[in-house]
């Protein structure tokens, strides 16, 4: 279970920054307190625009920020105080995730697996179940350099998984994928939301949520202005769809123009 | 688990030809193959030297130098021409290059030698010489010490009867041993004039070119935040880096120092300052060896702090390397500052860090290392290494160095 409460993340910007952004002041709120829960065996997605503030709630969910205010615990660990018991339960994929191009996927995931203290058996009988799933199997001793930009996205997250968490973060899970690739990891997904795993993840592409999400939070401009399953949100806005939705919440909420 | 991050990173470095071949081979080759030219090359030119006949002008020589001079010509290896027409075009032909040394006689010479006792003052033989020509000093040289010493003695012995008569004493005629120097001193003595400046900056460049793609490198590639993922403590993951880095630090500095060993048959005296002693006689202690080898690892453990922290702090390999030239610069003119210090350096200035470390290794190579310099320079480096890696590990903590967030 993730919990979420007032969760409120402040950047302080550098000289160039609020020069770059055109803002005199020092801080910026990317978050401003927001709460929620994500339950085991379900998928929970958090949907805005670029820039509301979607990737730094799951980069503090996943440990990589601090919250400036509010708390965040997984599995019931805190992500300050227990950073260590958070990052050993969860998985973080986002299509960013990069790899040393010199070692094969095979040395990789090892050495991932290690990092998660498992032992080499494990790690064995893990890889192959990922590598097959994901069809990396005959290219497991080439080295990453080689592999195409599908086939290194599909180890990606093979190497976040390998440790089989409990939490599955994953930040704009169709972006940059190719299409085949694409349906290969909302499946995944799926999959691992029927073992009784949470899966959370964060997009801005509707169709994405309304095929995957069971239950969705809307943030705009680092505000939660809505959150429920799907049937709940449309119903609330007077829509049918969740794009529409989407759009007639961003109207309420933002005063420009669309 | 911190060795597991510790092979990986050797494993990086290792297991890539391209790397293998640009950190340990390249520059140990280099060194090899430019002393050994060095070397060669100067040994070349001292022979050739050697070897040259020099192109000597003599203007108004007395009979008495005449005969001296054709009884003696055959172990000179001079041309020695008399009185040509013109003593200005010689004095240019040795600006020029094309006279090596231009000799005039006083007028009158062997007169007034025979008149010495009546005469105020001796005669006087001018020489005219180009010290920027490569053969014109050595000429001067050979004609003075050799030709002209032999002379004037000549003459003496001529005006005392014998030509013992006109030396009081001789200087080491027949004592072999007159070199009572211990040999493994003289060659450690030549040896400190270079080699801890050479330990010195070979460290540094070895730990450099890796380091920076070690840490700023990961940064910019992205790999790093997958390594942050783990929940493996990011002291661990910083540790293991630098414990990395400093053995592929350590690799790259042997494998150039063997270079430097091996080419040193070839370079002769130029690295031995001077001398013609060969490496197998210089013996330390095995406590020599393990000073040695503890102040070339503390200097290591500091100078691989210095680089991570500079990649931590950097967002690219580039703008890293931007940070590491300064300090590059300063242990090079640590380093080199070494060189030219005479006597024994006051204990205050082993606890500087780098000079400290260098001096360290100089004064060890003079078997001069007192316990208390040993000691101070270690401690030094090892409290600047501590600060630095909780400098490092702070900010791998730090989320805006990290993420760049």
């Amino acid at each position: 279970m993730i919990k979420v409460t007032n969760f409120t993340k402040v950047y302080r910007l550098t000289k160039k920054q609020m020069k770059e952004q055109k803002v005199n002041d020092h801080k910026k709120i990317a978050v401003d307190n927001i709460s929620f829960i994500a339950n085991k065996g379900e998928i929970f997605g958090l949907l805005g625009p670029n820039g509301a503030g979607k990737t730094t709630t799951l980069r503090t969910i996943a440990t990589l920020l601090k919250p400036t205010m509010g708390e965040i615990s997984v599995e019931g660990y805190d992500v300050v105080k227990d950073a260590k018991a958070v990052r050993s339960s969860i998985g973080f994929l986002t299509n960013e995730l990069k790899m040393e191009t010199h070692f094969t996927p095979d040395y990789t995931m090892k050495f991932f697996g290690q990092l998660h203290g498992l032992d080499l058996e494990t790690i064995k009988t893990r890889t192959n179940e990922l590598f097959e799933y994901f069809g990396i199997t005959e290219f497991r001793n080439k080295k990453i350099g080689e592999l195409s930009t599908g086939m290194t996205q599909k180890l990606a997250i093979a190497v976040s998984l390998v440790h089989d968490p409990e939490v599955v973060i994953f930040d704009e899970p169709t972006n940059g994928l190719d299409i085949i690739t694409a349906k290969a990891v909302t499946e995944y997904l799926q999959g691992l939301k029927d073992k009784g795993k949470l899966v959370i993840i964060s997009t801005h592409i509707m169709t994405v949520a309304e095929k995957l999400c069971d239950r969705v939070a809307v943030i705009i401009n680092g505000k939660k202005v809505a959150d429920g399953d799907i049937p709940s949100i449309t119903t609330m806005t007077g829509t049918t769809n969740l794009e529409d939705a989407f759009f007639a919440l961003y109207k309420d909420n933002v005063k420009e123009v669309l | 688990m911190l060795w597991v991050i510790v092979k990986k990173e050797l494993k990086r470095v290792f297991s890539d030809r391209r790397l293998v071949f640009s950190a340990f081979i390249l520059p140990a080759v280099g060194i090899y193959i430019l002393y050994s030219l060095m070397g060669t090359m100067m040994g070349e030119m001292f022979e050739d030297r050697d070897q040259h006949q020099s192109i000597v002008h003599v203007y108004k020589a007395p009979t008495s130098f005449l005969d001296y001079y054709e009884n003696h010509k055959d172990d000179l290896g001079m041309m020695m021409t008399f009185d040509q027409a013109d003593f200005e075009a010689d004095l240019i032909g040795v600006k020029d290059g094309n006279v090596d040394l231009v000799v005039m006689f006083e007028e009158g010479f062997d007169q007034k030698i025979l008149e010495y006792q009546t005469l105020e003052q001796v005669p006087e033989i001018k020489t005219y010489y180009n010290p920027s020509e490569d053969y014109s000093y050595p000429a001067r040289n050979k004609f003075v010490m050799q030709l002209l010493e032999g002379y004037e003695l000549a003459m003496l012995g001529e005006r005392f009867g014998h030509e013992n008569y006109a030396k009081a004493f001789m200087v080491d005629v027949t004592n072999d041993e007159s070199e009572v120097m211990d040999e493994s001193k003289a060659m450690g003595i030549g040896l400190s004039l270079i080699l801890p400046m050479l330990i010195a900056i070979l460290l540094f460049a070895g730990a450099m070119g890796i380091g920076l793609d070690t840490i700023a490198g990961e940064k910019e590639r992205g790999t790093m935040a997958t390594l942050l993922m783990t929940p493996v403590n990011r002291e661990t993951i910083a540790m293991g880096k630098l414990i990395g880095l400093a053995i592929v630090a350590f690799v790259s500095a042997a494998c150039s120092f063997i270079a430097i060993m091996a080419s040193l048959p070839n370079v002769g005296g130029m690295l031995s300052g001077g001398r013609d002693i060969s490496i197998t006689s210089l013996s330390f202690t095995v406590f020599q060896y393990v000073q040695l080898l503890i102040i070339m690892l503390v200097l290591v453990g500091m100078y691989v702090g210095l680089i991570c922290i500079t990649s931590v702090r950097a967002k690219s390999i580039k703008e890293a390397g931007t940070y590491v030239s300064p300090i590059y610069m300063i242990v090079m003119f640590a380093s080199f500052s070494t060189m030219f210090t005479t006597g024994e350096p006051a204990l205050i200035q082993f606890a500087i860090p780098i000079l400290g470390n260098v001096l360290a290794i100089k004064q060890l190579f003079m078997f001069q290392l007192g316990m208390d310099a040993f000691l101070l320079s270690t401690i030094v480096s090892i409290v600047i290494t501590g600060i630095l890696i909780l400098m490092i590990t702070r900010s791998f903590n730090n989320e805006k160095v990290m993420l760049n967030a």
